[in-house]
């Protein structure tokens, strides 16, 4: 198992800007290691396709949003171990309730700081002893 | 099995009640809409709503990707600045006088100032980039008070036409960034309610 800091990431967001500050302030965090993904189709087809330990992912996206990757990810059995955090402007609570329910690791509201980035992805990782 | 076929007659004025009924809908349908003139003339203008739309996000994207640009090349030289300084100030500890001698020191203060010129036309650049704001901001304008003349076109054309406890909300519009969460109690405001939430499921 790797250590934390060389965890592979799949930030997953159909703004690139996004996926840039997501990337960079992981980076910040020290964790250098991620790959981005603009939809849940590109993202799954990734993380079939290599290896990855942590999913940072949008809901509202084009071809399969958020909670659709999170659904086929937690059906396959190669994958259903992957802490994914979701990172979204949906602040409906039924959307966050219904994130908790289908296995979401975590789940952030943006305009986020990198501290709540950083706090999520650490007490993730503490929980899966990492 | 074949139907009891009606007599021609009978036929004839089952027929030419269908279409009377046809012709009352199709009249009832375009004097609804004859009460919605401007609804026309605002339809017009959904295509110039979309390209300004697009001219936001191109604008915003391109802001966007500007100053990240701007911000990764002033970390760098930040980054290097910081290692300079580090570096001489071990040749100080060790050997002032060979520091100051072999010209060490005068290049160090040469390349920290080319250093901080270099950083602040980056921070000027990154001001510069938030031009967008004016631009879009006056497009957003237009766009807003387009939609808000189409949103009380369509209420009063909704309102004559849906039948009474049948007006529905189509979930893909709830999608979204809550603009504004205050009075709402099926949203959070922050990321403390999420974690309450969460909490509260065992999170």
């Amino acid at each position: 198992m790797s250590s934390a800091t060389d965890m592979k990431f799949l930030i997953v967001d159909d703004f690139s800007t996004m996926r840039r500050i997501v990337r960079g302030l992981l980076k910040e965090s020290g964790f250098n290691n991620a790959e981005e993904a603009e939809d849940g189709v590109m993202a799954l087809q990734k993380l079939r396709n290599d290896r990855f330990e942590f999913v940072v992912s949008d809901i509202n996206m084009p071809n399969m949003n958020g909670f659709e990757l999170l659904a086929q990810i937690k059906a396959d059995e190669t994958l259903k171990h992957l802490p994914v955090l979701m990172v979204t402007a949906e602040a409906r609570k039924e959307d966050i309730v219904r994130a908790a329910q289908e296995g979401a690791a975590g789940y952030i509201v943006k305009p986020f700081t990198k501290a709540t980035l950083e706090e999520k992805v650490q007490k993730i990782l503490q929980k899966l002893g990492k | 099995m074949s139907h009891p076929t009606p007599a021609p007659a009978a036929a004839d004025h089952l027929v030419h009640q269908q279409l009377g009924e046809m012709a009352r809908q199709l009249h009832d349908t375009l004097m609804q809409l004859g009460f919605m003139p401007r609804l026309g003339e605002l339809t017009d203008c959904l295509p110039d709503a979309r390209s300004r739309l697009s001219y936001i996000a191109t604008k915003t994207g391109e802001a966007a990707e500007k100053v990240l640009n701007l911000v990764d090349s002033a970390k760098a030289e930040h980054g290097s600045i910081a290692d300079a300084t580090r570096r001489m100030a071990q040749s100080i500890v060790a050997d002032p006088v060979k520091a100051v001698a072999s010209g060490s020191v005068m290049n160090f203060v040469g390349d920290v100032e080319a250093s901080t010129a270099r950083i602040d036309q980056h921070l000027t650049d990154i001001m510069m980039a938030q031009d967008f704001h004016d631009l879009t901001g006056q497009v957003v304008a237009k766009v807003v008070k387009l939609a808000g003349d189409i949103e009380d076109q369509l209420l009063k054309l909704l309102l004559q036409t849906a039948p009474a406890g049948q007006r529905q909300v189509d979930p893909a519009l709830l999608q979204g960034p809550v603009v504004d969460p205050a009075g709402r109690t099926d949203v959070v405001a922050n990321q403390e309610q999420v974690d309450d939430l969460l909490a509260s499921l065992g999170f």
